[in-house]
């Protein structure tokens, strides 16, 4: 009779120590995801913070975390002072350029690899070696045939580098999409009369619009975010946002931190935009080197 | 049936004219600057002395290898902020993507918002912890201040110790959310009936993720530490922000290095031969990571 009575106790408190054990293992993993996150974000909101602090705030103690009355001050400094508009402008035009004519060039390429196995494993072989290329061996050459023929300070330029340093990976990334694409519908349309090429600009660039999205996306936050080729290139009229915010350092540890809080906001918004966009294709992107230029 | 067949006959030349655009940018903007970069390594061009300059033979790399103290430093620089940097990220990015594993709701919205620092670019995230750093206005000197750790304004970048660690939490902060990714991506694809068939068996959670989760994660963590390493090499924009290789050359990377001679010393042929050493390394790099792959796809297969 005692027996009987005990064995669903002991299960009980059992269950009732797996139930305690369990909420503290909840409690810990959100404890440590909350502690990634002020440490994964927290930059971003102090910068944030900062760009909007008045003057008088940067010399208060205790220090201002929170100003009071945040002004754009600092930002409306920044566009007139230090032509932050326009290089601002720049980023986005070089980077827009870059996007579509990498996108451009690398469709048919892509194409051809998924279509007809163009160049076999080993031309996927030289993109790879192409991507892990470091870009500082590149530099010096371009840098003096850019002298050469005039292309330093152009857009133009920095274009062609930023096109042609992101072929591989968008290539890689859109034979994938493609081999997703079935070719039962191209055949379709080409017994119809089309030929290759209009059946890939017709039939399946618009199914495959949203990979190639992504690709473009990525292609555009590489290409804003690359710093070496853009500041050996570009001069006092083609600088870009990255090469901007570098000019702040100038001041030793104690910079004007108004204005180049201001461009660090300006130039991570991209970014903040992407991640979200392309949450699902991340670990693909940054993989293969989509946002290093 | 036949004629369909024989329009859709694929024509010889059309393979290679799709994908002549791109190989002929390649070849114009990659191939053809790399040539020329070797050419100029066998040569003694500086344009600090003048537009003249003849044919040195492997000089250039005997220097580099066996007598230059500051490009071997620099080897050495780069290897300190390397090693401790992909540690951290394994562990911190591994411990963060078994939280992450943890929780069902609210999940990609978290780790949207833990990617964002790999999405932005090294120069802004060095800009950002540079003024966190600042000595009378950062964010950390004002903390510290206000709790009471610190009672003076430190210079965290003053000593070449604090300022390799201050590089490597920076570095940290930023790349840790890829690793983060890339073993989040991995734990997921692990099959749920091998962690129900441990607990059958009766393995404590600790049990299931020695023997389940580690040895299943094994290729995943080797290509993510791979990719960061070979990226690693290339530690550039970040170190020309955050510290200009300073204090003294104690944060001076290979690439940081190479720029400097070039595009300071204007050195050309000496910076050619250095960026050549640094592709040898890669290269290295690039082919055990093509291995890894291949071990891993012959598993697997």
């Amino acid at each position: 009779m005692a027996i009987a009575i005990e064995r669903p106790r002991v299960a009980a408190r059992r269950a009732n120590r797996y139930r305690v054990w369990r909420r503290v293992g909840h409690l810990l993993t959100y404890l440590g995801l909350f502690a990634s996150l002020v440490f994964f974000l927290g930059p971003f909101f102090w910068i944030v913070t900062t760009s909007l602090k008045g003057n008088e705030d940067f010399f208060a103690f205790p220090p201002v975390w929170i100003p009071a009355q945040p002004s754009l001050g600092h930002y409306a400094a920044l566009f007139t002072r230090s032509s932050g508009a326009r290089y601002f402008a720049n980023s986005f035009v070089i980077s827009s350029l870059s996007m579509l004519a990498a996108l451009l060039v690398s469709l048919p390429t892509a194409y051809s690899i998924a279509r007809w196995r163009f160049g076999g494993g080993l031309l996927s072989i030289f993109l790879l070696v192409l991507r892990m290329l470091p870009a500082i061996a590149l530099i010096i050459p371009i840098y003096i045939m850019y002298k050469m023929f005039g292309l330093t300070n152009s857009y133009l330029g920095l274009v062609l580098v930023y096109t042609v340093v992101y072929i591989p990976f968008a290539v890689w990334l859109l034979v994938g999409f493609l081999r997703d694409f079935p070719v039962e519908i191209e055949e379709a349309a080409m017994i119809d009369g089309c030929s290759r090429l209009r059946a890939l600009v017709q039939v399946v660039v618009p199914i495959i619009a949203p990979g190639l999205a992504v690709v473009a996306l990525f292609a555009f936050i590489a290409t804003w975010n690359e710093f070496l080729f853009a500041v050996v290139l570009t001069g006092i009229e083609t600088k870009t946002m990255m090469v901007l915010v570098t000019s702040f350092t100038s001041g030793g540890t104690d910079m004007f931190y108004g204005e180049a809080s201001a461009a660090v906001v300006l130039g991570v918004l991209p970014a903040f935009a992407i991640a979200f966009m392309l949450q699902r294709y991340l670990v693909k992107g940054l993989a293969l080197g989509g946002t290093k230029g | 049936m036949r004629m369909a067949a024989l329009a859709l006959k694929r024509k010889q030349w059309e393979p290679f004219a799709f994908a002549s655009p791109s190989l002929a940018l390649i070849a114009l903007v990659i191939v053809f600057p790399l040539v020329y970069a070797f050419y100029l390594s066998l040569q003694d061009f500086d344009l600090s002395v003048g537009p003249d300059y003849e044919y040195v033979g492997g000089r250039n790399y005997v220097e580099a290898l066996f007598k230059d103290r500051r490009f071997l430093g620099s080897i050495w620089s780069t290897a300190v902020i390397i090693a401790p940097s992909l540690a951290v990220e394994l562990l911190l990015g591994l411990g963060i993507a078994l939280l992450l594993s943890r929780v069902i709701r609210g999940r990609p919205i978290v780790t949207a918002l833990l990617a964002i620092p790999a999405m932005v670019s090294p120069v802004m995230a060095a800009m950002a912890w540079r003024m966190m750093f600042g000595v009378k206005y950062g964010a950390i000197n004002n903390l510290g201040r206000q709790l009471g750790i610190l009672d003076v304004y430190f210079d965290w970048f003053a000593s070449p110790a604090i300022a390799v660690t201050a590089v490597v939490l920076v570095e940290v902060w930023h790349n840790t959310p890829f690793m983060m990714l890339v073993l989040l991506a991995g734990i997921q694809s692990i099959p749920q009936e091998l962690y129900d068939a441990a607990k059958v068996d009766g393995a404590t959670p600790w049990q299931s993720f020695w023997s389940v989760t580690l040895p299943l994660l094994r290729f995943t963590m080797a290509v993510g530490v791979m990719i960061r390493l070979i990226d690693l090499t290339k530690l550039f924009g970040l170190i020309f922000v955050l510290t200009y290789g300073g204090p003294g050359s104690s944060t001076e990377t290979v690439a940081f290095n190479t720029y400097l001679v070039g595009f300071k010393d204007f050195r050309m042929s000496y910076a050619s031969a250095l960026s050549y050493v640094i592709v040898g390394g890669v290269l290295v790099l690039t082919l055990v990571f093509l291995w890894i792959q291949r071990v891993r796809e012959a598993r697997a297969g």
